[in-house]
């Protein structure tokens, strides 16, 4: 895992949980909820995801560009930046930071080949415009470490890279959630890896008690990672689009 | 945008006053300004986007994203950063001159414990980097800066990297030609720190030498030139060498003692030069280790930064401030300098504190906390060419000086 995160801005950056559950005022009167917020945000986790398998970026720039979005709507509103631009604009941000730039226009091209509605579609100035106030809204701070490379070392460690599919697929969905704005990467990691081996009933109490890492941490992520997939079962499409109603139209 | 936003973009321009350009960089124009919050002298980056198709320049982004993460004692400081007028604006800490400026000027003699405390320096900032596992991979005498106070510090980290993840794959395109480490020029694609350690041993030999030590005028010549330096390697030497995509066989020639290329050098400044020049990079020794070299440690030792022998200033501050014509500007409307700012010292009247208002209603600055920097000093007054714009007085203002009035009754206060 990357030597560093210790010192980097990401550590100086991890919020507590209620710092990431905001409704801003803007948004509390346009009668969004926290659990709107929450699935918007998933939701727009999931577009970026889908939009990042068309134009054939690595899953890193993914997990970047959803940090990235995470960390706006900490302190912007979703009536001002409309979730709809900044997930496409945080995924063109994030393609030039983890240098594997990816056009706007190409962009561009898949948003309006995966997305028939209207309220979708920006053009190539609308993005670039709103890659400034991302910019602005993250402080210029663009370095983000992600739980994946601990992860594989992790696996190893523990004799488990048999589970190492699983795994990563547990990492990937915690982009789903805002974990990543309130732990460190190798914490969840180590949630991802606790998960997997409850699922794949495989004993390793010693190995975690011998890690130097606070257990109840990485059970409470672990627990937290469980309470969503429970949860997830209940989203429905309808749910999700009562919560990007709220958005509205494009002005 | 919100209103309010609005207002704050426009109040952070509003923070610097324009001054001289410095210099076309990389990207944009790269101009002086004073910091009205702070009196601080800085240098900033203009980064023209408005008329980009690819938003943000990708170097610039770089240079953003690493130095938000480098706080280092000898690496620039990004102080500041935003958009204006369809450009974004990086704002540095102002630099005086520059390492090459220092080697260029014969007028300038540079005594063993000087080049120690500018390689020290350099070393220093560059471990920070690869502590933080980034490549600096534009090391040169002219990016490494030197403050008001002699501090050296690495710049232009437009070219910088992270590095780590070992799969991947990197452009041998990186430096200056003279400052290419071997492996680069045979076009290695994996490569780590040892590539500035390399950089930054051709630059204590510039120091030593007064001259850029291997320039050649080609990839294939600069080979030819380091070969003719140490010797062609040999497998032995660097056994990973033939495997490197652009390796081609060289005639071999014996390598000359450093001795004579660097004869008037000590013992200990051979010893760490020579591990600076190892041509295996996994054998090549780290910044760090470099700066534990005892080279460091036995006298003379290095020179304290801020005496250091620097080149004269260059005329143009004092011709500026009395030239109408390339008066101070302001970011925006230039009518919003001539606000009457609120006079923050109080009754107390700290000498150390002033931000005072002539008698044409225009704002002084004189330093503030940071009054070394108090010859910064603007003076409005010089430039008579305008009608002074008459002051107005916001209602921030207004509270401020009743609260001056309120203290004057009660008298000096502890801050």
């Amino acid at each position: 895992m990357a030597a560093n995160f210790w010192t980097s801005t990401q550590q100086k950056q991890l919020l507590d949980a209620e710092e990431v559950d905001v409704v801003h005022q803007v948004d509390k009167e346009m009668g969004f909820t926290l659990e709107d917020c929450k699935l918007i945000k998933m939701h727009m986790a999931n577009y970026i995801a889908r939009l990042a398998q068309n134009v054939k970026v690595r899953q890193r720039v993914v997990a970047t560009a959803v940090t990235y979005m995470r960390r706006v709507y900490t302190r912007k509103s979703m009536t001002e930046y409309d979730p709809r631009l900044v997930a496409p604009t945080c995924l063109y941000l994030a393609s030039k930071a983890e240098e594997s730039t990816v056009q706007a226009r190409l962009l561009v091209f898949y948003i309006k080949k995966l997305h028939s509605d209207e309220k979708y579609r920006f053009e190539i100035k609308e993005i670039l415009e709103m890659e400034m106030k991302i910019l602005e809204a993250l402080n210029y701070y663009l370095v983000v470490y992600h739980p994946y490379r601990a992860l594989s070392q992790l696996l190893q460690d523990a004799g488990m890279s048999d589970a190492t599919q699983l795994a990563w697929g547990l990492v990937n969905d915690t982009y789903k959630m805002d974990l990543i704005l309130i732990h460190p990467p190798h914490l969840i990691a180590l949630a991802c890896i606790y998960v997997a081996s409850v699922l794949k009933d495989k004993e390793n109490t010693t190995w975690f008690e011998e890690l130097r890492v606070d257990m109840n941490v990485v059970k409470n992520i672990a627990m937290e990672i469980l309470d969503f997939y429970d949860s997830h079962k209940m989203i429905t499409e309808e749910r999700v689009h009562l919560a990007m109603h709220k958005l509205g139209f494009k002005q | 945008m919100g209103e309010v936003e609005e207002l704050l973009t426009k109040k952070v321009a509003d923070r610097y006053l324009k001054r001289e350009v410095l210099g076309e960089g990389t990207y944009g124009v790269v101009f002086k300004a004073i910091d009205t919050k702070t009196g601080q002298t800085v240098a900033i980056k203009k980064i023209r986007i408005g008329k980009q198709k690819e938003g943000v320049n990708f170097t610039a982004l770089r240079e953003i994203k690493l130095l938000k993460e480098l706080k280092d004692p000898n690496i620039i400081e990004l102080i500041d950063a935003f958009p204006h007028k369809e450009n974004l604006h990086l704002v540095f800490e102002f630099m005086e001159t520059d390492l090459e400026a220092v080697i260029r000027d014969r007028n300038i003699v540079l005594s063993p414990a000087d080049i120690k405390s500018f390689l020290q320096m350099t070393l220093k900032g560059l471990a920070f980097c690869h502590k933080k596992w980034v490549l600096h991979r534009d090391m040169k005498p002219n990016n490494l800066l030197i403050g008001p106070t002699g501090q050296l510090k690495l710049a232009d980290f437009g070219l910088a990297r992270i590095f780590g993840s070992p799969d991947r794959r990197f452009t041998h395109q990186v430096f200056a030609r003279w400052y290419r480490a071997p492996e680069l020029l045979f076009g290695a694609k994996q490569y780590g720190p040892g590539v500035d350690v390399w950089a930054a041993a051709c630059i204590f030999a510039e120091l030593l030498l007064r001259r850029p030590f291997l320039q050649g005028n080609s990839d294939i010549d600069q080979l030819g030139k380091i070969f003719a330096a140490f010797g062609t390697p040999k497998p032995t030497q660097w056994p990973d060498m033939i495997y490197l995509p652009d390796y081609v066989e060289y005639q071999y020639v014996p390598g000359q003692p450093l001795r004579t290329l660097f004869p008037m050098a000590s013992d200990d400044t051979l010893d760490l030069l020579s591990k600076m020049f190892m041509y295996d990079p996994k054998s090549r020794i780290s910044a760090q280790e470099a700066l534990e070299h005892r080279y460091f440690t036995s006298g003379p030792l290095p020179t304290e930064p801020v005496s250091l022998p620097r080149p004269p200033p260059k005329k143009e501050s004092k011709a500026s401030d009395f030239n109408i014509q390339d008066g101070p500007t302001v970011l925006s409307p230039p009518r919003k300098s001539r606000r009457v700012m609120p006079n923050r010292d109080g009754p107390e009247g700290s000498a150390n504190h002033v931000h005072r208002i002539d008698d044409h209603g225009n704002e002084r600055l004189a330093g503030g906390e940071r009054s070394e920097h108090a010859p910064m000093s603007l003076d409005f007054s010089i430039f008579g060419m305008k009608p002074p714009v008459r002051p107005t007085i916001n209602s921030a203002d207004r509270t401020h000086l009743k609260r001056k009035l309120d203290l004057e009754f009660q008298g000096p206060e502890e801050q």
